[in-house]
């Protein structure tokens, strides 16, 4: 799969490592880039902050979202993207340990092409985030990628 | 004073009852006097003209006979005496008159002949002729005239009677001052007293008695009445101080109740904000225990699999095994916040109301089972017709759990069998599922229902213990009951309801339900087909 960008949106290191690891596993992206909060996804999106010298024509291919975020919330995040040129049509998959009825209703209404649960189980976790990649990078047409602002 | 006002005073009409009863009497007794006086006057001034000229007559016979005027007219003299007689004559025999007499200073005034004998009365007097006789002869006739002034004596006599009557009412008009302190004052002292009470109300008040009489008697009366009055008047105002008081109690009671009502509606409120809170702080929990508690647990299993990925067959066989049980017993866990979870959320969803048919429904399940449990081979009845008023989805949730279970506790069993059916008890359904697994000591049913809770091993029959009591939240959120009644070795009966029981003393917990529904003796699946009405199966 080539020249595949995520990016990942997580608070907990941990999940963040074993993420990153089934992504390897799954061999479906070939550059992850993480961030920490809400507020520091936006930035990486929208070229700004400690990213301020990114490319900002290369957006992520997909986004993995997570809702419980410090600073902004994922629904924040969710709303900020979809109201924004830039990003409105990048695939975000809120990836959350919640299976609230309310968290999923929300992030719909907000604009998430997809809602996923984490699974306690690592196995069912990996297996989980390798069809998620599979599915949305692989199988799903995303819109063409916007022309990079002016 | 005019006829009305006299009507309207009691003392006036007395006094005009007075005055004329002593008029009418007096004229009635004057004009009777007066009747007898003239009539004895008439009868005197007649007895006294004829005696007069009958004996002056006699006396002057011979003085006829003879023709000796002279005698005769002296005899006439003899009148004199009589200052009543005005003129007398004698007429001879021939009628020519013989001798005449007249008082001095009045006319004589004679008739030319004599007339009959007799008296008549003309104008003031008294008129009479009288034959004289002599040797049984006519001698001649005497003639004299008196004064009769009977009209002057009629009305002399009438003004004397109306004298007399004045004077009468004069006196009775005097009297009646007398009479009045005697007669009315008793009357009027009880009329003012009446008056007095009547613009008063003051029924304490009583009448003078100021004499033994019927007026007395009356004031009697009268006070014995106000003593009445007064006692009614008394109760009544007792009865309308009660009646005050009570109206007074009852407002103070209403103020009461609203205050406790407002009271209690602030209270409600505070309560209802307080449940709001805590159900918002359960919720957050909820969320929480989703997310937060899921996420260490996805950790280690992660990193534990990544551990035995790593190490591999570097990793003792004994540290595999407990990597392993690490990893079985996180994943344990997460199915349980999971359950937990679920069963949260079932007492958190709107109920939707629908009609449901058991009967289709528990197929469905029956036949979910037998297709994940394609060996196993359970003799399964289920009645025909069964509905259920509820929510669909929970309704759903309940028999789920209930045919999972039965079909889970008679994997051990030889011939299993599990029976779904109804009853009607009071009114309303009861639902039963009933199998012949393995049951369980009723000395353990109140930990039936509670989270988490299990009678069985997890190697014997594998689970959460979370089913029953998801089942009773569900059954609890319809207001119904659930209970069962099992013995080990004997199978299990679950029964429940949707609606609130009739008896609102039954308790929902189900926990001690299955006390009230004795052990029977019969096996289960011995073939007996309940019938709707009887008692509830045994086990």
């Amino acid at each position: 799969m080539p020249d595949k960008l995520i990016l990942l949106v997580e608070d907990n290191e941990e999940d963040e490592e074993l993420a990153l690891r089934a992504l390897r596993r799954a061999q479906i992206a070939d550059r992850i880039e993480v961030a920490r909060d809400g507020k520091e996804a936006l930035e990486y999106l929208f070229c700004e902050g400690v990213w301020r010298d990114r490319d900002g024509s290369r957006q992520p291919d997909l986004i993995l979202l997570d809702l419980k975020l410090p600073k902004l919330n994922g629904i924040d995040v969710l709303r900020r993207l979809r109201a924004d040129e830039r990003t409105r049509r990048i695939p975000v998959v809120v990836f959350s340990s919640s299976s609230e009825d309310e968290d999923i209703t929300r992030s719909y209404c907000s604009g998430a092409n997809s809602f996923v649960s984490k699974p306690v189980s690592f196995s069912c976790f990996a297996k989980t985030i390798g069809e998620l990649g599979e599915y949305w990078l692989s199988v799903n047409h995303s819109p063409s990628r916007p022309s990079p602002p002016a | 004073m005019t006829f009305r006002r006299i009507m309207r005073s009691f003392r006036l009409k007395l006094l005009m009852v007075m005055l004329s009863t002593t008029a009418v009497a007096l004229l009635l007794a004057g004009s009777a006097l007066l009747y007898i006086d003239m009539r004895d006057y008439h009868g005197v001034a007649v007895r006294d003209i004829q005696t007069q000229i009958a004996l002056i007559g006699r006396a002057s016979a011979p003085a006829l006979q003879f023709g000796d005027p002279q005698v005769a007219a002296e005899n006439l003299t003899l009148l004199d005496i009589r200052p009543s007689f005005e003129a007398a004559a004698i007429y001879n025999s021939r009628g020519q008159i013989f001798a005449t007499y007249v008082r001095h200073g009045l006319e004589g005034d004679f008739p030319r002949f004599p007339g009959n004998e007799g008296v008549w009365m003309e104008g003031g007097n008294m008129f009479a002729f009288h034959r004289i006789l002599f040797e049984d002869q006519i001698a001649g006739t005497i003639y004299a005239r008196i004064a009769y002034p009977i009209n002057e004596r009629l009305l002399q006599g009438a003004g004397v009677i109306g004298l007399i009557i004045l004077a009468a009412l004069v006196l009775a008009t005097l009297m009646s001052g007398w009479l009045q302190r005697f007669l009315i004052k008793p009357v009027v002292g009880i009329s003012t007293t009446a008056r007095r009470i009547v613009s008063n109300r003051d029924y304490s008040l009583r009448a003078e008695k100021l004499s033994d009489d019927e007026v007395g008697d009356l004031a009697d009366s009268f006070n014995a009445m106000l003593a009445e009055i007064e006692a009614r008047a008394g109760e009544l105002e007792r009865f309308n101080r009660d009646l005050q008081n009570e109206v007074a109690e009852r407002r103070r009671v209403e103020a009461e109740v609203w205050r406790l009502n407002r009271e209690l509606d602030s209270r409600v409120r505070k309560r209802t904000r307080e449940l709001e809170q805590a159900n918002a702080e359960l919720e957050a929990f909820a969320y929480s225990v989703s997310h937060d508690l899921r996420a260490p647990l996805r950790s280690i299993d992660g990193y534990g699999e990544a551990l035995a990925e790593e190490l591999g067959e570097e990793l003792p066989d004994d540290a595999g095994r407990y990597l392993d049980k690490i990893r079985t017993s996180t994943r344990r866990m997460g199915q349980l916040i999971e359950e937990l979870l679920n069963l949260s959320r079932l007492s958190r969803a709107q109920m939707r109301y629908d009609t449901v048919d058991l009967s289709a429904m528990a197929g469905e399940i029956i036949n979910e089972q037998q297709q994940r449990d394609p060996e196993r081979k359970v003799h399964v009845v289920i009645w025909g017709g069964m509905t259920a008023k509820g929510d669909p989805h929970l309704i759903r949730v309940v028999m789920v759990n209930l045919l999972s279970n039965a079909w889970k506790f008679t994997a051990h069993t030889e011939k299993p069998t599990i029976e779904v059916g109804n009853l009607e008890e009071e009114g309303r359904s009861v639902y039963f599922v009933r199998d012949n697994g393995v049951g369980f000591d009723m000395a353990y049913s109140d930990k039936l229902f509670g989270v988490f809770q299990r009678l069985h091993g997890q190697n014997e029959f594998p689970g959460i213990g979370i089913g029953l009591a998801t089942v009773q939240r569900v059954i609890r959120r319809h207001g119904g009951r659930v209970w069962a009644n099992a013995a080990p070795g004997r199978g299990a009966v679950f029964y429940f309801t949707l609606r609130p029981d009739s008896a609102s003393n039954a308790g929902d917990d189900g926990t001690d339900g299955g006390m009230e529904h004795e052990h029977g003796d019969s096996m289960p699946g011995s073939g007996d087909e309940p019938q709707a009405g009887r008692k509830l199966p045994p086990v």
